[in-house]
C-alpha cells in the first residue's frame, strides 16, 4: 500500500520505450524543472499496459495514473497505442461511474522530440491531481463508523439489500 | 409450432442431440436429449429458472467437436452465442438455435429491452422493460456518494466466483480473478473496487447483459448496472453493441482503423 | 458422442443445504450450477458449493485403505486397516482411560453416519470428545 505521511500526491506514469520515455530523458538532459512526485515505468509500448495494471496501480494507493505514448500514425509497433486509446475511453467512464475521479487517469502523446511537452505535461497533471487531493482509495475508507450509517440511510430508497 | 415439435422433427436426423430443459419433479434443469428420451423435454419456460446453455454449447462443442446439436435459445442465450462465436469459442455450422420469445412477465423481471431472438420458434415478441434507471440514478449522484455506494456494495462480496462461473462469455482456462498478484489470496471480501473493477472491465464488449450474473450473486450486489454502465461506455465511445452482429467484432478485440478513434 | 445431464442434489458442505445441480457427462462430474428454483439458495452458491464436485475426481483422493508401516503408507484391506485401528483404539482406553480417544465428524458424512460416531464415541468408547470438521 502507498503510504504518504507528507500528504504529497503519487504518480505512476508509463512511458513508451521509443517517444515518451526518450521525450523524459530529453527533458532530463535538458535540466527542465518538473514536480518530483512521479515514479516512471518504461514499457515497450502503451499497448502493452493493461487495464488491470492501472486498477492495481489505484487499488494500491496511488493519486494518479498518466499512460505517455507515441502519436497516433507514429507508434513504433504501427497501432499499438490504437488499443492504449479505446481501453482507456472505457477505464475513464467506468472510473468515473464507480466514484472515482476519471481525471486521475490521462493520455498524453509525446514524441521523443518533446522534451518541454514532457515537462509540461507532468506539471500540469501534478497539478491536477493536486487539486484533486490524495486517492479516496488510500487505506482508511470505512474505518469511520458513521461512514457506514450515512451509506446506509443515503441508499435506502435507492436499492434494497435483499439478495435477488 | 412449438419447440418440441421443431426438436421431434430434428433429433435422430439433421442433429444428434437437443440442449433444452428437463421436468425433474418442479424444476427445469438443463439437459442433453438425444432420441431415445426426447419426449422428456419441458415444454415450458417458466420466469427465474434460466440456466447458461451458451455456456454449455461451448463445452460440449469443445468436448466433441464434430457434434451437431440444437439449443433453445431466448435473446439473450442467442447473443451470447453469437458474440462467443465471434471470438472463436463456438461454432454456429454445427448449431441449430430454436428461438423463444420472452413473455412480458419475464422480460420485465429480468429488465430486459430485447427478450427475443433474431428468429422465433416458440413465443410471442414482448415489449420489455426501457432503460435502467438505477445507472441513471448513479450516474446523477455527487461522486463521493458514488464511490460509497460501490464500496459498500463491493463490502458484502464472498468472493463465491458465481458472477465469473454463470457468466456465459467467461472461459478463460486462466482467470484474471484468480491470480495471485492481482487478487491477493485469502482475502475476503476481496480488494476493493479492483476485484470487480477487473471483471467490469474484461466485460466491455463481451457482456450480452443476460443478468445471470447478478442472480447468481448471494448478496445482491447490483452488478449487472455495473456491467450495464460498462456497455453504454462501450456504444457510446464506438457504436458497438456486442451479440448483434455476427461480423462486427468488438473494438477491444481488433486494432482497428484511425476512423475508430475519433 | 457426448453425453450431458444435471442431478438435483444438496449441497455436501455446510448447514445451509443450497441447492445445486451436479453437471454430469461421460460418466464424470464436469462441474456445477446453482438450482434457480431452490427454496434456500434461489440460485446462488458460496465458492464451496462451485467447486464441491472437484474432489470426487480429485488425485489425491483416498480411494483404497492404507496402514502405515515404518513411516511408509502401504496399501492395505479394510479388514486389515480396521483391525488395526480398533486395537489400537481398545488398547489406548484400556491403558489411558476413555477419554484418550477422541473422534472427528464431518459434514459430508451422511447425518447417519454422523449419529454412528456419536454412539461409538459416547456409548461404547464412553468419551465426550467428539467434535467437527467445521471447527478445524
Amino acid at each position: 500500500m502507498v503510504e504518504n505521511d507528507n500528504g504529497e500526491v503519487r504518480i505512476l506514469a508509463f512511458l513508451c520505450n521509443w517517444c515518451s520515455y526518450a521525450g523524459a530523458d530529453l527533458a532530463g538532459v535538458s535540466r527542465l524543472q518538473y514536480p518530483p512526485n512521479v515514479l516512471d515505468i518504461r514499457v515497450m509500448c502503451t499497448g502493452t499496459i493493461s487495464p488491470y495494471h492501472v486498477i492495481k496501480a489505484f487499488q494500491m494507493g496511488i493519486d494518479g495514473v498518466l499512460i505517455a505514448g507515441c502519436h497516433i500514425g507514429d507508434c513504433h509497433y504501427i497501432k499499438g497505442n490504437y488499443m492504449t486509446y479505446k481501453r482507456f475511453q472505457v477505464l475513464r467512464d467506468v472510473f468515473k461511474f464507480i466514484g472515482i475521479d476519471e481525471d486521475r487517469l490521462r493520455l498524453e502523446w509525446v514524441s521523443a522530440a518533446e522534451g518541454e511537452r514532457f515537462a509540461g505535461v507532468i506539471k500540469s497533471f501534478t497539478e491536477q491531481v493536486e487539486s484533486a487531493g490524495p486517492s479516496p482509495l488510500r487505506s482508511g475508507w470505512g474505518k469511520d463508523p458513521g461512514q457506514w450509517e450515512r451509506i446506509r440511510e443515503a441508499f435506502k430508497p435507492l436499492v434494497t439489500l435483499e439478495p435477488v | 409450432m412449438s419447440i418440441k415439435e421443431r426438436v421431434r422433427e430434428l433429433v435422430g436426423g439433421e442433429v444428434d442431440g437437443v440442449l433444452g430443459y428437463r421436468l425433474v419433479g418442479e424444476s427445469h434443469l438443463p439437459h442433453l436429449f438425444k432420441a431415445d428420451d426426447i419426449e422428456e423435454m419441458a415444454e415450458d419456460y417458466p420466469v427465474g429458472e434460466r440456466y447458461p446453455l451458451a455456456s454449455l454449447v461451448r463445452r460440449l462443442q469443445a468436448e466433441d467437436p464434430g457434434m451437431r446439436i440444437a439449443v433453445v435459445a431466448r435473446g439473450c442465450d442467442e447473443r451470447s452465442l453469437v458474440e462467443l462465436a465471434k471470438q472463436g469459442q463456438v461454432d454456429l455450422e454445427h448449431l441449430v438455435i430454436l428461438g423463444l420469445a420472452c413473455d412480458e412477465e419475464l422480460a420485465r423481471a429480468c429488465g430486459c429491452s430485447e427478450p427475443y431472438p433474431s428468429e422465433i420458434v416458440q413465443g410471442q415478441k414482448a415489449e420489455g422493460a426501457g432503460e435502467d434507471h438505477l445507472v441513471d440514478k448513479i450516474d446523477r449522484l455527487p461522486a463521493e456518494e458514488r464511490l460509497d455506494f460501490w464500496l459498500s456494495r463491493f463490502g458484502s462480496c464472498i468472493k463465491c466466483y458465481g458472477c465469473r462461473n454463470v457468466c456465459p462469455l467467461c472461459y478463460c482456462k486462466e482467470c484474471a480473478l484468480d491470480d495471485a498478484e492481482l487478487v491477493e489470496r485469502g482475502q475476503v471480501p476481496p480488494a476493493q473496487p479492483a476485484f470487480h473493477l477487473v471483471r467490469a472491465i474484461d466485460m466491455a464488449g463481451r457482456c450480452v447483459d443476460c443478468g445471470l450474473c447478478e442472480e447468481a450473486c448471494p448478496v445482491g450486489i447490483p452488478l449487472r448496472t455495473l456491467y450495464r454502465k460498462v456497455g453504454l461506455a462501450v456504444r457510446d465511445n464506438f457504436g458497438y453493441r456486442p451479440g448483434r452482429s455476427l461480423e462486427e467484432k468488438s473494438p477491444l478485440a481488433v486494432l482497428g482503423t484511425e476512423k475508430d478513434l475519433e | 458422442m457426448t453425453d450431458y445431464q444435471t442431478v438435483p442434489t444438496v449441497c455436501p458442505y455446510c448447514g445451509t443445504g443450497c441447492g445445486m445441480l451436479l453437471e454430469v457427462s461421460g460418466g464424470r462430474l464436469s462441474g456445477v450450477l446453482p438450482q434457480k428454483d431452490h427454496p434456500v439458495s434461489r440460485g446462488t452458491l458460496c465458492v464451496k458449493g462451485w467447486t464441491a464436485h472437484e474432489f470426487v475426481h480429485s488425485p489425491g483422493r483416498l480411494t483404497r485403505p492404507l496402514v502405515r508401516e515404518d513411516g511408509k503408507s502401504k496399501a492395505a484391506s479394510m479388514e486389515e486397516a480396521l483391525a488395526l485401528v480398533a486395537g489400537k483404539l481398545r488398547e489406548a482406553v484400556k491403558t489411558h482411560g476413555p477419554d484418550a480417544a477422541a473422534f472427528v465428524c464431518s459434514a459430508k458424512c451422511t447425518n447417519e453416519e454422523n449419529y454412528l460416531v456419536n454412539r461409538i464415541a459416547r456409548a461404547s468408547v464412553g468419551t465426550n470428545n467428539i467434535d467437527h470438521c467445521a471447527r478445524l
